[in-house]
């Protein structure tokens, strides 16, 4: 497989998961403002500091401002335009890679956030996230298990655990400014749900709904899709059909021995220190395979 | 048809004088003409859903901005007789092979050019000309293996052939896709004709694209170079790389290895390329020899290419021949290397670097259709009898100041044929491109492209300017 092609799969798949994790975030903490009292829930600037780009937002921090920058924003590039505009200039060169149903279901997701009003309700959001979701249905149901889906693969977990991780940390730093521990059970709920986990954590955790069980799920469950352990486990099980390279097998490992020795869901001064490692190495894989694959 | 004897001195292709289907076209032409305006909007959606959902586009730059339009098909095909087409194709035969000796001699030994003196003095000038093609010999010293020579019927039905195109011909995807469309829309009318198939088009490709190899290993790398996805023919790139299962690369996916092989850059590391199918122009392909500033190329490879270690197809300077006032001079290199007469007409052309020719073109341009020598897609074409006195005279001026520029061909009245305008049936101009490969053998496309000039009394069929295309029925 061509070194750009690669590239480009690996970039589409990774804009995609990101344009869902982001509509998904946004509607929670939308549905969320509407339970939690004005002085709990007035710093919606929060999400800004999950996606990454705090530093480029220069408005006040009202509801409108926040959305529209991490929605519509152009110039942000965490913002869903801009990954749609990404996905869409990588998505040129797959132009005979990708099954031909998945190439159109991705031209829908264009078109319907380009069509869509500029003021988005959390239909909107919905829409995209099911239009991300049936691009991906469509690999995972109907696509040869060749090199292209591995990249897609690659791109996807690493972008999904990248953002779960910063989810996560901004839970436990947002925690620390609510007073009221009525508030905090809400929180987390609305993460689960955000995560699209709340209905399979119930079954596994039917009384308790508190930081260090949800933690737990959302770091350590492997059975759930959204959880950083089934991330990874991803992310070992693809490296089997990729060219060897003992460089990105040494980062999977040491990202795996991050979840699992640290014990991190135990909540403890810690938790930040490890989440910020496991977030720099993702980073070091991303790197490691830019290097090994794309531009040697 | 407000102008009944004008009408009349046309070609139709369907028609005979009286109007009537010519014998093998009535099937064709009652279907069409028997078909209620309902049937007609039901077949043109459909045809329109499936091109969309086919994806068959083209691209186009309006006030700056790309544009993918939907490929404009007309649903009555055009229709040429097998025993025609044999002659046609021989004909073309002939011509490539005589086409592809006078390139070799002209970056060898220069000896038709020593006959034709002004030719020569034409051709050393010329910017097609690369001097640094000189002494090179492509395998089975074929320099232009693909081509798409244009072609136009008169008004007496005689084919003449318009043009060679030598560089980088485009519409071959169109051709097949044209088919593959026509087979689902309308299905019934094939089963009143048989139709000669077109879709071993991309394995003779292959084949083709193989055989310019000069590796002998068996499998060999072969990959189509294009200058990227805002290329207005990027289509048909993806199109034919995806049907011969080769990859299809931008100049970064390639680099020189350090002992001069043209390499790809894989997931697996670096992948020697045997073939290169270039859809890139001579000058942009290697910034170390032509162009400086490209970035479309590779650095290096016309290095590569005379150590024979890469096959580069067409072969770099074969534009050499794809120039108006060489195509002048065809038929006489068909009798110089081949010994044979021209077995196709071509269109008188006068050559205004000729003193005399440059007169008659000057005194005679209204009747004339004036054409800058280098130029391709029907740009900088003027019609003298459809023109205003001030854009001949304009073009006079332009003659006066560089005359080798300018080639001039009487008008030929193009045929038409019935084409679908909305539900109404209507004649339309049209022309041809069939595709010429030339490998161990020459291959020639059933048919070709039919393209069509969509404008009611309109020769213009490049679709880039408002042009349409047919599906070309070679029938028994």
């Amino acid at each position: 497989m061509l070194s750009s092609i690669a590239e480009k799969t690996y970039w589409l798949s990774r804009y995609i998961e990101r344009i869902e994790n982001t509509s998904r975030l946004i509607n929670v903490n939308s549905d969320l403002l509407l339970d939690i009292p004005h002085d709990e829930s007035n710093d919606l600037k929060h999400l800004i500091k999950i996606t990454g780009h705090f530093d480029d937002f220069k408005k006040s921090n009202s509801k409108e401002n926040v959305f529209f920058f991490l929605i519509e924003d152009e110039k942000n590039p965490s913002s869903i335009k801009y990954s749609i505009e990404m996905a869409k200039m990588n998505s040129r060169y797959l132009l005979t890679m990708l099954p031909k149903s998945a190439w159109e279901q991705f031209n829908n997701l264009y078109s319907d956030f380009n069509n869509g009003a500029v003021k988005r309700n959390s239909e909107d959001l919905y829409q995209i996230i099911r239009n991300s979701q049936r691009f991906f249905a469509i690999i995972s149901d109907g696509m040869q298990r060749n090199d292209v889906f591995n990249f897609i693969k690659l791109g996807r977990f690493i972008e999904r655990a990248d953002m779960l991780s910063r989810i996560i940390e901004d839970q436990i730093l947002r925690k620390e400014t609510h007073v009221n521990k009525y508030y905090q059970n809400l929180q987390w709920s609305s993460v689960l749900r955000s995560i699209n986990g709340y209905e399979s954590f119930k079954t596994i955790n039917k009384e308790n709904l508190n930081q260090e069980v949800v933690l737990g799920f959302m770091i350590m469950e492997k059975l759930f899709p959204r959880s950083l352990k089934y991330c990874v486990d991803k992310l070992v099980e693809v490296q089997k059909f990729l060219p060897q390279s003992t460089n990105i097998k040494k980062i999977t490992k040491s990202l795996l021995r991050n979840l699992e020795k640290n014990n991190v869901y135990k909540y403890d001064k810690k938790i930040l220190k490890h989440l910020d490692n496991f977030q720099f190495g993702l980073i070091k894989l991303d790197k490691e395979i830019n290097e090994r694959f794309f531009s040697y | 048809m407000n102008n009944k004897t004008k009408e009349n001195k046309l070609f139709d292709e369907y028609l005979n004088n009286k109007r009537l289907p010519r014998q093998g076209f009535v099937n064709a032409y009652n279907y069409f003409s028997k078909l209620t305006p309902s049937k007609k909007r039901f077949l043109t959606k459909t045809r329109d859903s499936i091109i969309r959902s086919m994806g068959v586009t083209f691209r186009v730059y309006d006030n700056n901005k790309l544009i993918d339009r939907d490929w404009p098909l007309d649903l009555i095909p055009r229709i040429i007789k097998e025993k025609e087409w044999i002659q046609v194709k021989e004909g073309l035969i002939q011509r490539i092979k005589a086409v592809n000796l006078f390139i070799h001699d002209v970056y060898h030994k220069q000896e038709f050019l020593n006959k034709n003196p002004i030719l020569k003095s034409l051709i050393l000038e010329s910017p097609n000309y690369l001097k640094e093609c000189s002494g090179i010999i492509p395998k089975n010293k074929i320099w232009a293996n693909i081509s798409g020579t244009d072609l136009i019927k008169d008004h007496q039905g005689n084919f003449f052939v318009l043009e060679d195109n030598l560089r980088v011909p485009s519409g071959v995807a169109y051709m097949l896709e044209n088919r593959n469309v026509m087979k689902k829309v309308v299905t019934d009318l094939f089963n009143k004709y048989q139709v000669s198939p077109v879709d071993d088009y991309t394995s003779q490709l292959y084949t083709c694209l193989s055989n310019a190899s000069y590796s002998k290993e068996k499998n060999k790398t072969i990959v189509i170079l294009s200058p990227g996805v805002f290329n207005s023919a990027y289509f048909e790139h993806a199109y034919l790389a995806q049907q011969m299962g080769v990859d299809l690369v931008e100049s970064s996916d390639l680099f020189l290895s350090k002992d001069n092989y043209v390499c790809l850059k894989t997931i697996n590391g670096q992948k020697k390329v045997d073939v290169i199918y270039r859809r890139v122009n001579d000058n942009f392909l290697d910034p170390e020899v032509w162009e400086k500033d490209s970035v479309l190329g590779v650095p290096g490879i016309i290095k590569s290419w005379k150590e024979r270690k890469i096959a580069i197809v067409n072969a770099p300077g074969s534009g050499v021949a794809d120039d108006k006032a060489v195509y002048a001079f065809v038929p006489k290199m068909i009798e110089f290397f081949l010994g044979e007469k021209s077995k196709l007409k071509q269109v008188k052309t006068y050559l205004c670097a000729f003193e005399k020719d440059k007169q008659y073109v000057l005194e005679n341009i209204s009747k004339l259709v004036l054409k800058p020598v280098n130029e391709s897609g029907g740009y900088g074409i003027l019609i003298g009898p459809g023109a205003t006195k001030k854009e001949l005279s304009q073009y006079k001026l332009k003659i006066q100041s560089n005359p080798r520029n300018f080639v001039a061909q009487p008008l030929i009245k193009l045929s038409t044929t019935p084409t679908l305008i909305k539900t109404s049936i209507q004649p339309r101009h049209i022309d041809l491109r069939p595709f010429i490969l030339s490998g161990n053998k020459t291959f020639v496309t059933n048919g070709g492209l039919t393209r069509v000039a969509l404008k009611k009394g309109s020769t213009i069929v490049n679709s880039s300017q408002g042009g349409g295309s047919k599906d070309t029925w070679i029938v028994n």
